[in-house]
């Protein structure tokens, strides 16, 4: 019988539809929430499709972003003032400094200290709006979540890390050759940023809800991130120093962030059905 | 566990550990590093005594010299595999209480967590003063302190993060995802720093042990792992009559 029910489903229909194809300008109208439940709901996508609502949610985070374009922002300037301080702390070192052999982990800790911050925003956006409830009220799995918002940090945390290392050659490597390939160094940001996304997400859902917040995201997330950091580090200095033996050193590092990336995402998705529950 | 049991096992602990700390310095061979040559001139009979030649090279008497620091070889790494054990087990509490929500389980995990601080703190304090004595300097970034060190801010992240919390269920939630997450990594640091090139290198005499330093090494460590558990039993303990008390407390309108 046709009643309410049906012209709801009517215009949840029309909105997914909608929002399905506008471009990103064209969605202003659809609050983050109503695209997540509307995914989840809307009859075009009656059985809960994970793809559908990876997607949504994914498409929630990003859009999000790109109309601010907060998270970006506070995060490449967080990484070029630390870049800035990297400069104050190695005039003292002098000119003949040689700063290849460090150049590696230089990057890798401004990309740490940029990670927490942005890993810690995203999901304050959440809790501030009241997302996460609504999240967790419509019939999306929790493993979904998970991915979907991995994801988001994922794409945000290695679009300023590709921003940022332009400035670090600038900085720092200007008129020093790199060892390897420079490309090389590509992959090594994708397994690092992998497990940066994966392991910060699990944790940031955590320390979201606590008295700490950001302090405690990086009490928590520092000594966990030590195995993944020391391989990335090592297969950077790799690439940027070059030698005997790099190619190795590269491939040893990136197989062994890659097992670490794979160990901590499959527990990271196993548990975070308790955590994003409590 | 009744209260006599969890004293006879710290006093068996007691016990052992003693016994262990006798045998290291008085039953136990050193373990030698390097020779020192003498004069034979200046060597006379009295000076021999229980440190024997081993040979003559011209007008010189070789002797070995005796590492007395590594004694702390039978204390150290007990301690170090003692605290493995018990963080395992605090993985595990965590586990179970996740999978059936009972807060016995994340009483459990608790304990056991403070149990493998003790242990941690304990293997840094001894693996510092090693350090020292070996090497002549209080740290080295060398992969085994590396990750030990990285244990010892998993396991004080741990206490942080249930601090942090106020809701009872949320707190035990957090806790045991951290515990097993913790748990999971701890290995995986060692491994990694033992692959990754570095630039000091691994200097442990961990050769074979003989007879009487496999036996003091085996005591120790079984000393240990109950004392760990005395100690474990013993806060077990203490949690049950708080929980006796409290409800005596609400019982009475107080």
């Amino acid at each position: 019988m046709a009643g309410p029910s049906d012209r709801v489903d009517e215009a949840a229909v029309r909105a997914a539809e909608a929002a399905d194809a506008a471009s990103p300008s064209g969605r202003e109208h659809v609050e983050p929430y109503e695209a997540a439940a509307l995914a989840a709901h809307s009859p075009v996508a009656a059985s809960p499709n994970s793809w559908r609502q990876f997607k949504a949610i994914l498409r929630k985070d990003v859009s999000m972003e790109l109309r601010t374009r907060e998270m970006i922002t506070s995060m490449g300037l967080y990484a070029l003032l630390t870049m800035v301080v990297y400069a104050v702390a190695l005039n003292a070192a002098g000119e003949g400094f040689d700063i290849l052999p460090i150049a590696g982990g230089l990057l890798w800790a401004a990309f740490t200290f940029m990670s927490l911050l942005g890993l810690n925003r995203s999901l304050v956006h959440e809790q501030d709006q009241g997302c996460l409830e609504a999240l967790l009220l419509s019939p999306v799995d929790r493993p979904i979540i998970f991915f979907a918002k991995a994801s988001g940090n994922f794409i945000f945390v290695s679009s300023v890390e590709l921003l940022a290392l332009p400035f670090f050659y600038f900085f720092f490597l200007q008129g020093k050759g790199f060892g390897l390939n420079p490309l090389l160094i590509i992959p090594v940001l994708v397994v690092g940023t992998v497990g940066i996304a994966g392991v910060g997400t699990l944790l940031a859902t955590i320390s979201v809800n606590t008295r700490g917040k950001d302090f405690l995201l990086a009490v928590l997330f520092i000594p966990l991130m030590f195995p993944l950091l020391a391989s990335v580090v090592s297969a950077t200095s790799a690439v940027i120093m070059g030698g005997d033996g790099s190619m190795t050193q590269l491939w040893q590092g990136l197989a062994l962030a890659a097992g670490y990336d794979g160990i901590m995402l499959v527990a990271a998705f196993g548990l975070y059905e308790f955590v994003i529950g409590a | 566990m009744r209260l006599v049991w969890i004293r006879a096992a710290i006093v068996g602990a007691v016990v052992l550990t003693t016994v262990a700390f006798l045998l290291a310095f008085f039953v136990a061979a050193p373990a030698p590093f390097g020779e020192v040559r003498i004069p034979a001139a200046q060597v006379s009979g009295a000076q021999l005594g229980p440190n024997q030649p081993v040979g003559v090279e011209g007008d010189n008497m070789v002797f070995l010299r005796w590492d007395m620091g590594q004694k702390i070889f039978y204390f150290h790494v007990p301690v170090a595999e003692a605290s493995f054990l018990v963080f395992l087990f605090a993985a595990v509490y965590g586990g179970l209480f996740l999978a059936k929500r009972d807060r016995k389980w994340d009483t459990r995990s608790r304990i056991a967590m403070e149990v493998t601080l003790f242990f941690v703190l304990l293997t840094m304090v001894t693996g510092v003063i090693w350090t020292k004595w070996a090497w002549g300097v209080w740290w080295q970034w060398e992969p085994r302190l590396t990750t030990y060190f990285i244990m010892t801010l998993l396991v004080v992240a741990y206490f942080v993060l249930r601090n942090s919390v106020e809701d009872e269920e949320r707190r035990a939630t957090y806790a045991a995802v951290f515990a097993i997450v913790a748990f999971i990594d701890a290995p995986i640091s060692f491994l990694i720093t033992r692959v990754l090139p570095s630039t000091h290198p691994v200097v442990f005499k961990s050769g074979g042990l003989d007879g009487w330093q496999l036996a003091t090494f085996i005591i120790a460590q079984l000393g240990m792992l109950l004392f760990g558990f005395a100690v474990y039993e013993l806060r077990l303990h203490e949690e049950r009559l708080g929980e006796r008390l409290e409800v005596l407390k609400n019982s009475l309108g107080g």
